[in-house]
């Protein structure tokens, strides 16, 4: 049995990430806090995800701690720190965020927003969008290989070469395909009864249980320490 | 169930009305058909029936349409909801959820019932249509023919009075329509009235009561089936209306089945196991080589690995092992990329350019002919539109346009008479003949029965005996 966290909770993590990148937390509440976040990736079973993602932030923690005082050039220096300080100090939100992501169905979203007694007008678009997230990657791989047959763009090294050409090129159909594509499932979704007024209910219950509020709690303490040691 | 008087339909910005007056009249229980070439009006009499128009697709609507009570421009879309349940021709994009047991309680969590009653619902619609393998699946694991039958399930969780089906067998093979078959003949059973805008009629014979023909966004004739099964063959394909029986098709394909390669071989596949990654192969694949200037259909059930195999021949895609050579020569995936086509079944994909003289001429080898090969297609009025401003067919032929500019030695084309009716089926036919013609390689992969058996020189055709 795998653990599942509260869509609110997640909500929750994501809106703690982005404090502590407000706040500049320091480096080990911040290491702190991620670490109990990349936990949650292993507890749910994406220990692949889970993985890549800990050796990434692990990484650059270290290059920040260990590479970074002995390089005395300062280009390089520049570089490095730009990585591993910069980039890392965002992981946290994307951490939280993958996470959220690829454990939350598009049910579980809309009724955990509706029990926020968020409007439909923001709950709809909410699910629109994680339900075209993975259809935008379908799209790009055909799109790459319709480039592929025609020449453009071809072989590697060519995005990098030919940034504008190739995104427009990219964008075009994209675009174009995710207009077709948002109307239609509009169409489908109305006739399902999306606009339905009324209470709309949800197959899977959603209850709050003690982890939701827990875990949570144990990952806010890191930026609670530092916010009452600056006070 | 379904009264129309005089209806008449003009999308907004169009300069010519889609519908004119149309009347007509489904009693409950009836399961009707609508046919005619595309763009007759079918998909827009459906919409009025469903309420998308003209509130989604707006328009202004004259005359009376009302289905199951509800008027056309009167009643709300949501007021159609649990008397009006609809499928539509797209299996991909007709999905609100991305897990199938959640799809299907979409509705009825729309409608607000108590979650014991959500499940209640789903294990009923699901024992009945026996759906038990595909729930709690991804969309996106699912084969075109399970996205339709989910599709149709859910279109009937909230116990709808009238069923609208638009085209829902244009992208499936003969395995899925027989079951989407049976899955209408369950409603029809239950008294539920059935509206049916199809090109291919063969697989619903037996169960249609009526048929309704438009032409021109006009009701040109309706039959009885009795009438119907009457009327003439070739009456019927001057009406651009496809077969009625396919046992004839059939026969033919399997005569094809069994030809081989007519010439010197131009493209050799030896050993070939095709796969995405080394450790799932999908499919081992006998020895096959193709000629120059032959036509070969390649056939078998959604998610087999046909598109699978186009990729790889083209060179988007390397085998998992074994060769394929040109010529006699082993040929790399850089190599056959230079050497190949696909004319992929979404086109949508395949268009980058501003105009369609621009599009056509990306990546030409020929950029000379392109007046000539405009003007063959009947794209010749056209070259300065929009590519995304055509319409499907119009699209499609920007494409083919590109390809045969492209002077490639072997075009792929993935189902490219998906959702066409006889004449444009055709025309994709003649299409083939004349690319024949000029010493080319064709491989057509199509669920299209009429297309394989009438246009095809051999078919090659899959089952889960044979490989892997």
């Amino acid at each position: 049995m795998t653990f599942r966290m509260d869509p609110r909770a997640k909500l929750y993590l994501l809106l703690l990430a982005n404090l502590m990148l407000l706040f500049h937390v320091g480096t080990g509440a911040e290491a702190a806090a991620t670490a109990l976040c990349l936990l949650l990736f292993f507890l749910s079973g994406k220990a692949r995800a889970g993985v890549r993602l800990s050796v990434l932030y692990f990484g650059l923690l270290a290059v920040d701690l260990f590479v970074v005082p002995r390089v005395g050039e300062s280009v390089l220096l520049n570089l490095l720190s730009l990585v591993s300080v910069g980039v890392r100090m965002m992981l946290p939100c994307i951490i939280t965020g993958a996470y959220a992501f690829s454990t939350t169905t598009v049910g579980e979203l809309t009724a955990a927003l509706r029990r926020m007694h968020l409007p439909e007008s923001i709950i709809i678009p909410c699910a629109v969008v994680v339900r075209f997230f993975p259809t935008v990657g379908e799209d790009y791989r055909h799109i790459r290989a319709a480039m592929a047959l025609r020449g453009i763009a071809a072989g590697r090294g060519a995005l990098l070469r030919h940034p504008v050409q190739s995104l427009e090129y990219i964008l075009m159909p994209l675009l174009m395909n995710s207009n077709n594509v948002a109307q239609d499932l509009s169409a489908a979704a109305l006739t399902k009864g999306i606009g339905l007024p009324g209470r709309h209910t949800c197959m899977t219950e959603l209850r709050l249980t003690a982890w939701d509020f827990l875990y949570p709690a144990l990952c806010t303490l890191p930026l609670l320490w530092k916010v009452v040691t600056l006070l | 169930m379904i009264e129309a008087e005089n209806a008449s339909f003009t999308y907004q910005s169009a300069p010519s009305p889609a519908l004119q007056d149309v009347t007509l009249t489904v009693q409950p229980g009836e399961c009707v058909v609508l046919c005619g070439r595309s763009g007759c009006g079918k998909t827009t009499f459906t919409h009025l029936l469903n309420g998308l128009s003209p509130e989604f697709y707006p328009g202004t609507l004259t005359g009376r349409c009302t289905a199951a009570g509800l008027a056309a421009g009167e009643a709300a879309i949501e007021a159609y909801v649990p008397q009006v349940g609809s499928v539509f021709q797209n299996p991909k994009t007709q999905y609100f959820n991305v897990d199938t047991t959640a799809e299907l309680a979409f509705p009825c969590e729309n409608a607000g019932m108590e979650p014991q009653a959500i499940r209640r619902r789903v294990d009923e619609v699901v024992e009945q249509f026996r759906l038990g393998p595909l729930m709690d699946r991804s969309v996106f694991k699912l084969s075109g023919g399970e996205k339709q039958r989910v599709a149709f399930a859910a279109a009937c969780m909230l116990g709808p009075r009238l069923l609208v089906l638009d085209e829902p067998t244009s992208n499936l093979d003969a395995a899925a329509i027989a079951q989407l078959h049976d899955m209408i003949a369950v409603m029809k059973r239950q008294g539920v009235t059935v509206v049916l805008a199809e090109h291919r009629l063969a697989w619903i014979t037996d169960l249609a009561d009526r048929y309704f023909f438009f032409a021109a966004g006009r009701l040109a004739a309706q039959w009885s089936a009795a009438e119907f099964a009457a009327l003439p063959a070739d009456t019927l394909a001057g009406y651009g209306l496809r077969a009625r029986t396919l046992d004839d098709c059939r026969a033919g394909i399997r005569a094809k089945q069994s030809a081989r390669c007519p010439g010197t071989p131009v493209l050799t596949l030896e050993g070939v196991t095709l796969g995405c990654d080394k450790k799932h192969p999908l499919r081992t694949l006998p020895d096959m080589s193709f000629a120059a200037g032959e036509i070969v259909g390649l056939m078998g059930r959604n998610g087999i690995g046909k598109s699978t195999m186009a990729r790889t021949l083209c060179g988007l895609l390397e085998p998992v092992s074994g060769k394929i050579c040109r010529n006699g020569r082993p040929a790399n995936a850089s190599e056959r990329l230079r050497s190949s086509f696909l004319v992929m079944q979404d086109v949508n994909y395949q268009l980058f350019s501003d105009s369609v003289r621009e599009e056509v001429l990306l990546g030409a080898a020929h950029p000379e002919r392109c007046d000539a090969v405009l003007q063959a297609l009947g794209l010749d009025g056209l070259a300065d539109r929009h590519p995304m401003s055509l319409s499907g067919g119009q699209k499609q032929r920007v494409v083919v346009a590109a390809a045969m500019l492209s002077d490639k030695p072997l075009i792929l084309l993935d189902e490219p008479t998906s959702g066409l009716d006889l004449g444009s089926m055709q025309q994709v036919g003649q299409l083939l003949q004349e690319w024949k013609a000029q010493g080319k390689t064709l491989l057509v992969i199509t669920h299209d029965e009429e297309l394989a058996a009438n246009w095809c020189d051999r078919v090659i055709r899959w089952d889960d005996t044979e490989g892997v």
